[in-house]
Parts: C-alpha cells; sequence; structure tokens
C-alpha cells in the first residue's frame, strides 16, 4: 500500500523540456519539474532544510524563499512549490528576499545554537550571529540540533510505514520523540530517520547486538545475525518488515543471510549451474 | 474505561471523516482525560499507529494525558475576556486554590489542587463573550465573573475559605 | 411507512404556523448559551412549573437569541391579536408576574424592551402579530436594533430552533425546492456570483467563483465543508446562527450541494459549542425525516411521516446528507488545509499550496472540496429566494449583503449586531454599542479576531468592509469587533495576541513558531521596562518578517496587533523603552 504524500515517478516518458530563468540565467528542465530541485542541480545557492524529492513539498524551513517575477511584479514564494514550465522567471537574492532570510536564520542560529550545518549555513549566506535569546537544553536526545524540519517524521511514516516517531504537543512546546517518550514497540531500527535528518540531530548506534536509538527514547531494535557467518546485518525488525513486503517473495534459503552471505549463495548457484555442478571450473 | 464502552464509540463513527476526532472527544467527555490504556486499545482497533494517536492527543487543548480533579474549572481567556479581566480571575482562583505556578511543558494549562478537587483549565473561547469575563465549572457557564463572586460559585462546588 | 403521500412542504409549514400562532398566548423564553448562561433555563423551568400548576391556557417554547446579549435573559410573549413583545432582563422571580399577566391577556410593562407588530422574515413571509401595547417602546425605535438589518438573524429570537416545522413556517427549505426543482447548477451560481457574496469568514473570496471553480474542478465526486469552527476569541455569531437558526445553515448547503455536485456536507465544528452541535444534529434528523437529506432528496413518491422523508430529495434524484466532525480545540483548524487535516484524523497542520483544495489531490480525501464559513453558507437561501437582484441592493458596491458582527469588550451595549457591509465602525459602536461602558472613552477596536489589528477611534470613520479595513491594517475576520476604551493598555493588547497566536501556531513553520515566541519575550521585556529603542526596531522587523514569511494565515497575519499598536499607539510603547 502505498502511503499517500508519496511522488511516484511514472514509467519514463519523453518530457517535455523547457527554459526557466533563475537570476537571469537560462536553465532547461523537464516540464513540471521542481524549482529548487532544478537550483540544486545548476548549483544555483538556495537554501532549504526540509525539502525532500521523494515527499510532497512540506513548506516548514522557509529558506527557499525565491522572488516569482510575473507581469512586472515581483512575489515572493517558496521555490520548493514552484514548479518549472516555459519562461517562468525567479530572482534568489532580491533585498527583500536577502533582509527576511536574515532574519529566519538568527531564527535558526537561536533555536539551534550547537548545530554545526546551521552555523555553516547560515554564515554561507551572511549571518554569523543573532540578536534573539539563544535555547539552552542540556539535556537534548537531538543534541539541540532539531529544527523540526518534519523529515524523519515523514520518512517514518508515510515512507517506511513504521511510524515509530511523530510531533509531540504544538508551536513552541513541539519536539519529535516516541509517545509517552517511552521505547517505541513500532521502530524497525532502519536508520531512515537519521540518514534524512539535515543537521545529523539524530544519534543512533549499534551496541551489543541491539541498534540503539538515543534520541528516540532510547529505543531498542534487536539485530538479526546471519545464519551463515553469524554477524550482525540489519535489525530483525527491519527484516521482517522488508521481506513481508517483496513481491515476489524472497527464496526461503536465502532469508535470514546477510547480504554477503545472500550474494555467495547466489554465485554459488549460478556458478554451479552453468558449469553442471563444479564450483571449481576455471 | 472497558473495552466494550470504547467500541460503543467507535461505532457511533461509521464513516472516516471527523471519526478520529469524534472517538478521542468522546473518551474526553467521558473520563475527563484520554487514559493511556485505552489509547493503546484504540490504536490496535482503529489500526492507527499508537505514535500518530499520542500526536494528536498533544497536539489539541481539549485533551489531556492527565486525570484531572473533581470538579473542572475552565477560564475563559479570550479577547473580551481578557479586556474584562481575566487575568484576575485566573490569579483569584490560583490563589483561592493554592495552586502551584504553571510552569508547563507542554504547552497546555491544566493544574489540579493537591487534594484532587479542582483543576484549572483554560479555554480560548465559549463565545459568550456578552457576559466577560466568564468561566465553566462542570459544564456550567458563569458569565460577569468577578474575583469576589468567585468564593460563592466555587462554594457550590464544596471549596471553602481556609 | 404509511402509503402514497405527496411532498408538501407547504403541510409542514402550516403545523409549524399553528405552533407560532397556537391561538392563545405563547412564551419563548430566549435559550442560546448566553442565555441559559446567564439563567434563561431557570426562567424557562420556573415558568413551566407555574404554567403547569395554574392551569393556565398558555404556550411555553424555546427560542434563538435576538442578538441584545447585555439584555438577557429575554422572554418573548406573542398574545394573540397584539403586538408580540420582548421582555428583557427577566430572571426566575419575574415568572410569577408574566404568567400572571399574560393570563389578563397583558404583559409586565415594567420588564418590557420593546414590541413587534410585524416581522419580515426574509424569505416570503412577513408575519403580523397585531396593533397595541402602544406605550412600549417600538421595536424601530430601540437605539441598538435601530440600525441594524436583519437578513442573517431574521428567525433568531422568533422561531424554536429545535422545530423544524416553525422554520418551514417562515419560509423555510423554500429557496431548497426552488434551487433543487426549478433551476439547474449553472443558474444557481449564476445567482450567487451576480449577488456579490464574500465569503464570511474573514478573507472575502467571491463565494460564486468558489463555487464555480468547485464545480468545474475535474471528477465527479465533490465535497462541501462548512466551517464551523469560529476560533477567534470575541467572535460568537457563527455560534448563534448555528443555535437560533440551523435549518438556515443545513439549507444552504443543500443548495450549494446541488450546484456544486457534492453528495457528502461537513459541518467542521469546535467543540467548545456543545449546544450548537447538539441543535444541529436535531435539525439534520429533522430535515432527514423530511425528505430534504438522504438520498434521492424531497421524493415525491414514497410515503413517510410528514408528507416528506429521505430518499431522493425534491424528487430530483439528488442524494445528499451531512455529517459533523468535531474540532478539538486547535485555533489553527479554521485555516483550509489544516481543516481538512483535522477531518481526516490529523494534527491541524497546514500545507503549502498548491495544491488548493478545489484541486484534485488537494480537498478533503483528496476531492476537490468548497470549504464556506457558516454565514456564507446562511446568506445562500435569501439570495435564491428573493433573487441577486435583491441582494446585491444591499451594503455597497463590491461588498453587498449584511454582516453579523459581535460588538463586545468595553462597549455599552454589548451584543450581535447586524448591519449592511459599509456601515461606519462609527455607527456600530456609538450608534448601536453606545459608545463605552460605565463612561469611560472609547479608545480603539480591533476587528477580525487575533488575525486582525487595532483601529484608533480617530480612524471610525471606516466603512465596514473588506477593502477599507485592509487598508487601514486590520481585516473583517469572521465579524469579532471588541471595543477597547482609555483604561486599556495597547501594549499589553499587543502581548495578549501575540501570546494567543504563540499557544495556537501549530509550530510547523519557523517565521511562526520561533519567531512569535521571540516575539513574545521582547514584548514581556518592553512591558516589564526593560526595553529599549531597539528593540522597538526589532520587534518591527520581526512582525514584518512573520508576516512574509509564514506559511499559513495563521502566521501572516498574526502580527497585526503588534503591527498596527506599533502604527497607531507608538506612544504607548516608546512610554515603555528607555531610549
Amino acid at each position: 500500500m502505498i502511503p499517500k504524500e508519496t511522488v511516484i515517478e511514472p514509467a519514463e516518458q519523453p518530457k517535455k523540456q523547457v527554459t526557466v530563468s533563475i537570476n537571469g540565467n537560462p536553465c532547461r528542465a523537464d516540464e513540471g519539474e521542481n524549482i529548487l530541485t532544478i537550483a540544486d542541480r545548476e548549483k544555483i545557492p538556495i537554501p532549504h532544510l526540509c525539502f525532500e524529492p521523494s515527499l510532497e513539498p512540506y513548506g516548514a524551513c522557509r529558506l527557499c524563499m525565491v522572488g516569482l517575477v510575473r507581469h512586472g511584479k515581483t512575489s515572493m514564494e517558496t521555490a520548493c512549490t514552484l514548479r518549472a514550465k516555459e519562461g517562468l522567471t525567479i530572482l534568489t537574492d532580491t533585498p527583500e528576499i536577502v533582509k527576511y532570510r536574515s532574519v529566519l536564520f538568527e531564527l535558526y542560529l537561536a533555536q539551534t545554537p550547537k548545530s554545526t550545518v546551521i552555523k555553516e549555513m547560515a554564515a554561507r549566506y551572511g549571518v554569523t550571529k543573532t540578536r534573539f535569546l539563544r535555547r539552552v537544553d542540556t539535556d537534548d536526545p537531538l543534541g539541540g540540533s532539531c529544527v523540526l524540519c518534519g523529515l524523519c517524521v515523514r520518512v517514518c511514516n508515510e515512507l517506511m510505514g513504521a511510524g515509530a516517531i511523530n510531533f509531540i504537543n504544538r508551536g513552541p512546546y513541539t519536539v519529535v520523540n516516541t509517545p509517552y517518550a517511552e521505547p517505541s514497540r513500532d521502530c524497525l531500527g532502519c536508520g531512515a530517520c537519521a540518514a534524512i535528518c539535515p543537521t545529523h540531530a539524530v544519534r543512533i548506534e549499534d551496541l551489543d547486538g541491539e541498534r540503539v536509538l538515543h534520541s528516540w527514547s532510547e529505543t531498542k531494535v534487536p539485530l538479526a545475525r546471519c545464519e551463515a557467518c553469524g554477524k550482525y546485518f540489519a535489525p530483525a525488525a527491519l527484516e521482517k518488515s522488508v521481506l513481508s513486503r517483496i513481491e515476489p517473495p524472497l527464496r526461503d534459503d536465502l532469508a535470514g543471510l546477510c547480504p554477503v552471505c545472500r550474494a555467495k549463495k547466489l554465485a554459488k548457484k549460478e556458478i554451479l549451474a552453468a558449469t553442471g555442478g563444479d564450483l571449481n571450473h576455471a | 474505561m472497558d473495552e466494550k464502552t470504547l467500541e460503543e464509540i467507535i461505532a457511533r463513527y461509521d464513516s472516516p471523516s471527523g471519526k478520529v476526532l469524534g472517538i478521542l472527544g468522546d473518551i474526553q467527555r467521558s473520563e475527563g482525560y484520554i487514559p493511556r490504556e485505552t489509547l493503546e486499545m484504540l490504536s490496535v482497533k482503529i489500526d492507527v499507529r499508537i505514535s500518530q494517536l499520542y500526536s494528536i492527543v498533544t497536539f489539541y487543548s481539549f485533551f489531556s494525558t492527565k486525570p484531572v480533579g473533581e470538579h473542572v474549572i475552565t477560564v475563559c481567556m479570550g479577547t473580551a475576556c481578557h479586556v474584562k479581566g481575566a487575568v484576575g480571575i485566573l490569579e483569584t482562583l490560583e490563589k483561592m486554590l493554592d495552586l502551584p505556578g504553571d510552569a508547563s511543558e507542554d504547552g497546555k494549562f491544566s493544574v489540579t489542587t493537591k487534594d484532587n478537587r479542582f483543576t484549572v483549565e483554560i479555554a480560548r473561547c465559549f463565545g459568550a463573550c456578552s457576559m466577560a469575563p466568564v468561566l465553566q465549572i462542570d459544564g456550567i457557564l458563569y458569565g460577569y465573573a468577578t474575583p469576589a463572586s468567585l468564593p460563592a460559585i466555587l462554594g457550590k462546588y464544596g471549596w471553602k475559605a481556609s | 411507512m404509511t402509503g402514497q403521500k405527496a411532498f408538501d412542504r407547504a403541510a409542514g409549514g402550516a403545523a409549524g404556523m399553528k405552533k407560532l400562532f397556537p391561538g392563545k398566548p405563547r412564551i419563548a423564553v430566549g435559550l442560546a448559551t448566553c442565555g441559559i448562561a446567564v439563567g434563561g433555563q431557570r426562567v424557562y423551568d420556573r415558568l413551566k412549573e407555574i404554567i403547569g400548576k395554574t392551569g393556565a391556557g398558555i404556550c411555553l417554547t424555546k427560542t434563538g437569541c435576538i442578538g441584545y446579549c447585555r439584555e438577557e435573559p429575554l422572554v418573548n410573549i406573542a398574545i394573540p391579536g397584539q403586538p408580540l413583545v420582548i421582555l428583557h432582563r427577566v430572571t426566575e422571580e419575574d415568572a410569577e408576574g408574566i404568567v400572571g399577566a399574560v393570563r389578563k391577556g397583558t404583559v409586565p410593562h415594567e420588564k418590557a424592551l420593546c414590541r413587534v407588530p410585524s416581522w419580515d422574515h426574509m424569505t416570503g413571509t412577513v408575519i403580523t402579530y397585531g396593533t397595541g401595547f402602544d406605550e412600549i417602546p417600538l421595536y424601530a425605535e430601540i437605539p441598538f436594533f435601530k440600525h441594524q438589518k436583519k437578513v442573517i438573524l431574521r428567525n433568531a429570537g422568533f422561531i424554536n430552533p429545535e422545530d423544524i416545522e416553525e422554520y418551514l413556517a417562515v419560509g423555510g427549505y423554500a429557496a431548497a425546492e426552488q434551487a433543487l426543482t426549478r433551476m439547474d447548477p449553472e443558474s444557481i451560481i449564476s445567482e450567487v456570483e451576480k449577488s456579490g457574496l464574500r465569503g464570511r469568514g474573514g478573507a472575502g473570496f467571491p463565494t460564486g467563483t468558489k463555487w464555480r471553480i468547485t464545480k468545474d474542478a475535474p471528477g465527479k465526486e465533490k465535497y462541501i465543508i462548512c466551517n464551523a469552527d469560529e476560533g477567534d476569541p470575541g467572535a460568537y455569531m457563527n455560534r448563534n446562527e448555528m443555535e437560533s437558526d440551523p435549518h438556515m445553515l443545513i439549507e444552504g448547503m443543500i443548495i450549494g450541494a446541488y450546484a456544486m455536485g457534492a453528495k457528502e456536507g461537513l459541518i467542521y465544528i469546535r467543540a467548545e459549542y456543545p449546544l450548537a452541535i447538539k441543535r444541529l444534529r436535531l435539525a439534520i434528523d429533522q430535515a432527514r425525516s423530511c425528505g430534504f437529506l438522504g438520498k434521492n432528496i424531497f421524493a415525491v413518491d414514497e410515503g413517510r411521516a410528514c408528507g416528506l422523508h429521505g430518499k431522493n430529495i425534491f424528487g430530483t434524484g439528488f442524494d445528499f446528507d451531512i455529517r459533523i466532525a468535531t474540532g478539538a480545540g486547535a485555533f489553527v483548524c479554521g485555516e483550509s488545509t489544516a481543516l481538512v487535516a483535522s477531518i481526516e484524523g490529523r494534527t491541524g497542520r497546514p500545507h503549502p499550496r498548491p495544491p488548493r483544495l478545489t484541486d484534485p489531490g488537494g480537498g478533503l480525501w483528496g476531492i476537490p472540496s468548497d470549504l464556506n464559513n457558516v454565514e456564507t453558507w446562511c446568506n445562500i437561501p435569501v439570495i435564491i429566494r428573493n433573487g441577486s437582484g435583491w441582494y446585491a441592493k444591499i451594503g455597497a458596491e463590491k461588498n453587498t449583503g449584511t454582516k453579523v458582527f459581535s460588538l463586545v469588550g468595553k462597549v455599552d451595549r454589548v451584543g450581535l449586531v447586524e448591519v449592511p457591509l459599509g456601515t461606519t465602525l462609527d455607527t456600530i459602536v456609538f450608534d448601536i454599542g453606545n459608545g463605552g461602558g460605565g463612561g469611560k472613552k472609547v479608545k480603539a477596536v480591533q476587528t477580525g479576531g487575533p488575525s486582525g489589528g487595532c483601529i484608533p477611534v480617530r480612524l471610525f470613520d471606516t466603512p465596514v468592509n473588506y477593502e477599507s479595513l485592509n487598508e487601514v491594517g486590520s481585516i473583517m475576520g469572521s465579524g469579532g469587533i471588541v471595543v477597547m476604551d482609555e483604561d486599556t493598555d495597547m501594549v499589553d493588547i499587543a502581548r495578549y495576541f501575540i501570546n494567543f497566536a504563540t499557544g495556537e501556531s501549530c509550530g510547523k513553520c519557523v517565521p511562526c513558531r520561533e519567531g512569535l515566541r521571540h516575539t513574545l519575550i521582547l514584548l514581556n521585556r518592553i512591558m516589564a521596562g526593560k526595553g529599549s529603542a531597539k528593540d522597538l526596531e526589532t520587534l518591527a522587523l520581526l512582525a514584518d518578517t512573520i508576516k512574509n514569511t509564514s506559511l499559513c494565515g495563521l502566521g501572516q497575519s498574526a502580527p497585526n496587533p503588534v503591527l498596527t499598536t506599533l502604527a497607531y499607539f507608538r506612544e504607548e510603547y516608546d512610554a515603555l523603552v528607555k531610549p
């Protein structure tokens, strides 16, 4: 079952090519392509934190503001919600955008004073200090680096389908965690949350045969051991979830093996088939 | 809340539109808060992740994860009530009931007296603005409230000056 | 199920008329939420007791609220042949005297507010009560009522909101029948467009245009939604509309559903309105049993109770029903994408547009949906019944029709006020409201709830319409008007609203979540006397940033109270800061 917000690319059809203008530079793109994706590809700097191509635009970070020029007037829009069409014209550094973006970065620096990612990004856009009160949180399981971009929550719920973590409370009291701040029974241990986090705030560690998600209330997911070599290779819950979703299902003799041993077994089988039973065939 | 009651509540909602908030609202009204076991049971029965349900319960002001006292006093802090002195009502109540300060971590204002007699919460507007300031006790609205009228009103619910 | 019986709206109306004019005195107690809150229920119970004991031939019923909230509890008395008399500030102790007087064919004059010789219910029904009681002032002479024009609140305080037959008696459901049996969707939408009706939730988007966009959206399925969240503190117009005349809303939605092709309508109503929820549920049940909601509405063929029942509304082959979805205490759920998320069982965090609600993939369950405020829906029956031309003559150009406002706060006459758009603030606050209560001087009004701004008294010649209010930095909003007087601290007001917005922010986007938080810290510092002139600059810059970069309307409008108080009451800020 594909979750509602996932964007699925249809089978390869030639897309209409259009030209958009970014800061006066013409850029070729597929019609309907996301402007932020185009800017990233063309190496035109537009800051962003909450954008993820495989998910619908989210609109939380507000950093990707650009000026959309239409009928001689420029209006501020988020680049992540703009799609390429012929003649689309945008400017990335109007005085208005520079002004508001700087204030936003000051807010970010106050929110996550410890985050190097934020400090570097802000510096790239000329902001190195903030006049706002810095948040001090000595015991934050997210290392004082969470910008509440929502990517971990969306990846966990909408892409992985696990739903171990979610937003809790609202407004300035919002945090991301497991319900009741207790270890989750739904966590697969996949680590997608850590992989997607733009500020590397999520702390996960493999320890003594368990994947420990320090940031999510010390949730522990046992790791599965390879039946052949005995090494821990994946969280058991994740393995179970993936195996149940593969269509057609994985052969019984391959399940329970780590990727290395699986490859070896498959190769062995191929060689045996090709050589008529002689593994040492040159 | 026992399983049968929960199932009866769930059965009231035959469409997904408005179902989750409707069920949670019925639980809140019935129990005065959302007990954890009930939420876990609900998660299984309607096949919605517990993290999603907990996210909803903590997001909306109407739901509480903490049990409430015998009587629930809700002070309206809407604009008309504010302009007519709602802050004074709240402060007077805090003194009368000897309530601890409201250092809330979740943004929800809900404080209960030590003897579990009274819980004080705030609401954003009951829509009874013409009789500001307004407070509600156990579902009954009291308009034109003043700090001086509070002892008599609370007295009806067993409050005594100490 | 009885045998064949043709649908007969007139029969239902006649039955309702007999209830309004039972041939003996009828006493109706105003029982909307505020009436009940100040003792209306006790008045009703006491009257019931006394009438029962004395065996008096008096009809006792309940009614909604005519809007003069300061004077509640209100009771109206209709003695056959005499004008309807409205009594005010009625207490339990007055009950005995009331029954006594009515038995003698008169009313207790000392409790009388005004008399109503006849009343125009706007949907083709003018009720004549009678003449007499000349010593009691006429309704039209009462300053609070004199400048008002009751179109939306035409039935409020006159009919029993829990009885569909009384609604039928005053012309109810005639517009729906006309629309579904004698008009087609295109002509309905055209009428709404020509009427000039604009969204009464605050944005003022032309309703007819929105309906057309929804109707034309791809796909056969559509939803219509009523925004009954009414989150603005100080605003309770929608509450009264639903508690005093719920069928008006249902009728409007039936017409809209037919015009746009929707099979299901949702009413998203805040949990803090239990009486409105109860009356709406009852009204929906009654409408169903009369065949106005359900399958094949207004069916001519199948037999049923009051000549009307279920299947195929109006014999048109059109199915439509209404479902209620309750909110749970989140102001942000008045925002359209958050409202839809809430109905879908999710947290109320708005999402960026595109897609809009009317786009495929954007509405409820991904289906193109039309969302309108309660009051917008309530305007529909009267537009269809009396025609767009009639409606467009009310109000001003580009701002047609009337609007109900809640006039509250430090004003003398508190209540619900319905005036044509274009009426000035002066008229509303001073002529209708009688200025500041307790002899205090009025200083400002705050319009549009927390999304609006404060307007100083020197600008009260501003007409109340969408554009003019925007020009002075505020908005119409849903209609709340909170009056502030010389004792009101405007910086405190700004802080109150920022505190409100901070608590109601969904927390998704940084400018709103973090920006408002720091704005509050700044304001607290300023109010504690620890602020500097530089802080005022930062305050203005923050407000500007939040307004221009937030994801949704809550953040975009949250700084308005700060921006307007800085513009109009700068001296109050300057007095608090060190240079």
